[in-house]
C-alpha cells in the first residue's frame, strides 16, 4: 500500500473536468484507489465519488493505493494531477 | 374553474382529460435474504444493469436519430453514472453485507449518494443529482422487472400532468395518446420544452404547484401560446378556447399555401423573413417553410453539460451541417453568449461568485477575457466558411462599446491571417455585426457603425436592460413591457441610426415573433425579422396582411407616446384581421 498527500494547486481545485480525468485513468489500474479529504474518503474511480470530494485550491488530499500495480497507478496519477495543476 | 399562469414551452392549445403522472416516490420494502440467495440476488441486480445499459444505448440511438447529438449525449452521461462503483459495486456490497433485497439496497445507496449531492456547493455538481436519480429510476424498473410503461395506463387522449417530466419520459410520450402536458418545473428552453416543440405538442411548464391542484379526469386545457392552465373552465371558457383552438388550426392550414408567395406587404414594401434555428431541433417543421436565410444560431448549447469546451473540429461538423440547410443564403453565427455560471465547468478559473450574472461577465466579455475559447469559435467559423457556399456572418453577443468590437475585429483578423497562411479562406467575405442588446450600444451606436457590416437587435435583453426588469424573477415580471415607450424609441433610435449609414437592421428577439409587434416594426423600417420557425409562416402571413402605409403611421405615432396603456390603445386602432388570408 502506497499512501502520498498532495496539495490542490491549481485555482479551481478538482472541477468537472479534473475529476472526470482522474476518475478515468483511476478505472484503468486493479489497485483499489482512494481519495481522502477531511476524513471523507471516496473510491477515486468513481465520478460522482470525486464530485462529492470537490477540493478547493490549497487543501491537501490523501491518495492511497493498494494492489498488485500500486506503483504503477500512484505514478500515472500524479501525473494526472500535475497536468491538472499545469493547465491554469 | 382555475387558471395557473406558467411558462409558454410549446405553442398550441389542447383540451382534454387530465392524466397524473404520479411521481417516482416508491419506498422499497427492506426484505432479509438467506445467506444460501444472496449471490442469487446480485446477480438478479448485476442482470439488471445489464439490462438497463441495453436500456440506454437503444434510448440514446433512438435519441441520436430524433433528437440529435445533445440528447445523446446526456444519455453518454447516464452510462457513466451505470458504471460508477457507487452503483456497479457499492449496491452488491450491501446486499451481501445486510443480507438485504437488491431494491432496498440499491434505495439507500441512491439516497445516501442524492443526500450528499444535495450539500455540494458547485452548482454544476450538485444539478447531477437529477440525473443519478434518472438512471435509478431505470435501474429500479429493470429489477422489478414490471417496466411501468407509465403511458400505457392512458386510454383516452389525454393531458399528461406532471411534478416534472424527464427527457427520457418525454421521448416516450411521441405516438401516445397525449395531447399536450404541463409541468410544475421546467424553462422555456428546458430539454423538456424543446421536445415538445420538436414533437409538436403543446405544453407549459414551470407552474410552481400546480399538479397538486388536479384530480386525474378534470378537464384541463393547455394554452401553450399565453403559458396558461386552465382547469375545470366554465362553459364559456371552453367555448372561447375551442373557436381558438379551431383558428389555429384553420391558420396553420391555409399558411402552407402562401409560403411560394412574397415576403411583401399588401402595398408592396419588401421585408425580408429570415428563421432563428437550432441545430439540435433538426425538424420536419424546418422543411414547412422557405426563409431567406439564418438570422441567429444560438451556439451556447455546444458548451452545455459538458467538462471542455467544444474542439474547433467538432464546431465546425455543426456548423457545416447546419449550413448545408441554406445553400447560398446568409447563415448568422452569433459567438457563443456564455454567462459566468458557465466558466468554472469548462475548465475555467473564475475569480469570484457573481451577485448579478445578467450584469457580469457573460457574451463577449467573458471571450475577451478568455480569447482562446473566442479564437477557437472564430476558428471553427471561418474554416466553415471556406467549405459551405452558404453567405456566413459572424455576430457579437453583449456588445457595450466600440471598444470591444474594434477588440473582438482584431482578434478576427489574427484569425483570417492565420488560417490564410495555412490557405484556408472563406469563400464569401465574412461580415461582421452586433448585437444590439445593451442600451449603452444603441446610444453610442453611431461609433460602432463604422466599424460593422450589420446590427441585429436582441429584444429580449434590450428589454430585460432598459427597463431594469429580471423577466424570470416573479416578483418584477409584470413589468416586463415590450410597449414601454422607452423599448418601442430605442429600437426606433437604432433603426434610424443604422440605415442613415446604409447598415442593414435586423431583430433577432421574440419580439420578431409576435403578430402583434410586427405592424411596429415593419412602420419603424426594419429590414429583416429573424423568427423562430414555429411562428415562420404565421409572421409571414401577418406581414403580407399588413399595410405598410398604416404601419408607418402606426410607428410614427407610437414612439411619441409616452405611456404603454396608450400605445397598446394606438395598436387596437390599427389591428389586421388575421382571418383575412
Amino acid at each position: 500500500m502506497i499512501k502520498e498527500e498532495i496539495e490542490i494547486k491549481n485555482r479551481l481545485g478538482i472541477h468537472a473536468r479534473p475529476a472526470a480525468m482522474l476518475a478515468q485513468e483511476a478505472g484503468k489500474y486493479q489497485s483499489d484507489i482512494f481519495i481522502a479529504k477531511e476524513g471523507m474518503e471516496v473510491n477515486a474511480k468513481s465520478i460522482m465519488g470525486i464530485m462529492m470530494i470537490a477540493a478547493e485550491q490549497g487543501s491537501r488530499v490523501q491518495l492511497t493505493v493498494q494492489g498488485a500495480d500500486e506503483q504503477e497507478a500512484m505514478a500515472s496519477l500524479k501525473d494526472v494531477f500535475n497536468k491538472i495543476f499545469e493547465e491554469e | 374553474m382555475i387558471t395557473i399562469k406558467g411558462i409558454a414551452a410549446s405553442p398550441g392549445v389542447a383540451i382534454g382529460p387530465a392524466f397524473i403522472l404520479t411521481p417516482d416516490t416508491a419506498i422499497f420494502e427492506k426484505k432479509k435474504i438467506p445467506a444460501a440467495n444472496v449471490q442469487g440476488e446480485v446477480r438478479r441486480y448485476q442482470e439488471a444493469i445489464e439490462r438497463t445499459l441495453e436500456d440506454l444505448n437503444k434510448t440514446e440511438a433512438s435519441a441520436q436519430e430524433l433528437f440529435g447529438a445533445a440528447y445523446a449525449k446526456l444519455l453518454k452521461a447516464h452510462k457513466l453514472i451505470l458504471k460508477d462503483p457507487m452503483i456497479s459495486q457499492g449496491v452488491p456490497a450491501r446486499i451481501e453485507k445486510d443480507m438485504i433485497n437488491a431494491e432496498y439496497a440499491l434505495y439507500t445507496a441512491v439516497q445516501e449518494i442524492t443526500a450528499k449531492f444535495e450539500a455540494i456547493k458547485d452548482e454544476f455538481f450538485r444539478e447531477r443529482r437529477f440525473d443519478i436519480a434518472d438512471v435509478a429510476k431505470r435501474l429500479f424498473e429493470n429489477l422489478t422487472l414490471k417496466k411501468q410503461n407509465k403511458f400505457a395506463a392512458i386510454k383516452e387522449p389525454s393531458i399528461v400532468i406532471a411534478h416534472n417530466l424527464y427527457p427520457y419520459d418525454t421521448i416516450n410520450l411521441k405516438g401516445k395518446k397525449v395531447l399536450g402536458f404541463a409541468t410544475d418545473v421546467g424553462g422555456k428552453t428546458s430539454h423538456t420544452a424543446l421536445l415538445a416543440q420538436s414533437m409538436q405538442m403543446p405544453a407549459v411548464v414551470g407552474l410552481s404547484t400546480a399538479a397538486e391542484k388536479i384530480k386525474n379526469g378534470d378537464i384541463v386545457i393547455v394554452d401553450g401560446e399565453n403559458g396558461l392552465l386552465v382547469i375545470n373552465p366554465t362553459p364559456e371558457a371552453m367555448e372561447a378556447y375551442k373557436k381558438e383552438q379551431g383558428k389555429i388550426k384553420k391558420v396553420e392550414h391555409s399558411l402552407k399555401d402562401i409560403n411560394d408567395l412574397p415576403n411583401i406587404t399588401k402595398d408592396g414594401h419588401r421585408v425580408s423573413l429570415y428563421v432563428n434555428y437550432d441545430p439540435r431541433r433538426d425538424f420536419k417543421e424546418m422543411d414547412i417553410f422557405t426563409s431567406e436565410g439564418l438570422g441567429l444560431l444560438r451556439t451556447e448549447f455546444l458548451y452545455m453539460d459538458r467538462f471542455d469546451p467544444p474542439s474547433e473540429e467538432e464546431q465546425v461538423a455543426v456548423y457545416k451541417k447546419a449550413a448545408s440547410r441554406f445553400d447560398v443564403r446568409p447563415f448568422t453565427v452569433r459567438l457563443a453568449d456564455l454567462g459566468g455560471d458557465k466558466i468554472s465547468q469548462l475548465g475555467l478559473a473564475r475569480s469570484q461568485e457573481e451577485d448579478n450574472p445578467f450584469m457580469g461577465n457573460r457574451g463577449i466579455r467573458l471571450f475577451l477575457k478568455y480569447p482562446n475559447l473566442m479564437l477557437t469559435q472564430m476558428r471553427a467559423i471561418v474554416k466553415t466558411a471556406a467549405e459551405v457556399d452558404a453567405k456566413v456572418k459572424l455576430m457579437m453577443p453583449m456588445i457595450s462599446s466600440v471598444e470591444e468590437v474594434v477588440q473582438v475585429k482584431k482578434y478576427f483578423k489574427t484569425v483570417l491571417a492565420e488560417l490564410s497562411a495555412q490557405r484556408i479562406t472563406p469563400k464569401n467575405p465574412i461580415d461582421l455585426g452586433v448585437m444590439i442588446e445593451v442600451p449603452s450600444a444603441a446610444l453610442s451606436l453611431d461609433g460602432i457603425l463604422p466599424q460593422v457590416d450589420f446590427v441585429s437587435i436582441g429584444t429580449n435583453d434590450l428589454i430585460q436592460y432598459l427597463l431594469a426588469v429580471d423577466r424570470t424573477n416573479q416578483e418584477v415580471a409584470d413589468l416586463y413591457d415590450a410597449y414601454h415607450p422607452a423599448v418601442l424609441r430605442t429600437i426606433n433610435f437604432v433603426v434610424q441610426a443604422a440605415r442613415k449609414k446604409g447598415k442593414t437592421v435586423s431583430i433577432c428577439g421574440e419580439m420578431a415573433s409576435d403578430p402583434e409587434m410586427v405592424p411596429f416594426l415593419v412602420g419603424i423600417g426594419v429590414d429583416i425579422l429573424s423568427v423562430s420557425p414555429r411562428m415562420f409562416l404565421r409572421i409571414k402571413n401577418t406581414l403580407r396582411n399588413l399595410n405598410f402605409k398604416d404601419c408607418s403611421n402606426l410607428a410614427q405615432a407610437a414612439i411619441l407616446l409616452s405611456s404603454s396603456a396608450d400605445i397598446k390603445k394606438l395598436k387596437e386602432y390599427y389591428k389586421t384581421d388575421e382571418e383575412n388570408t
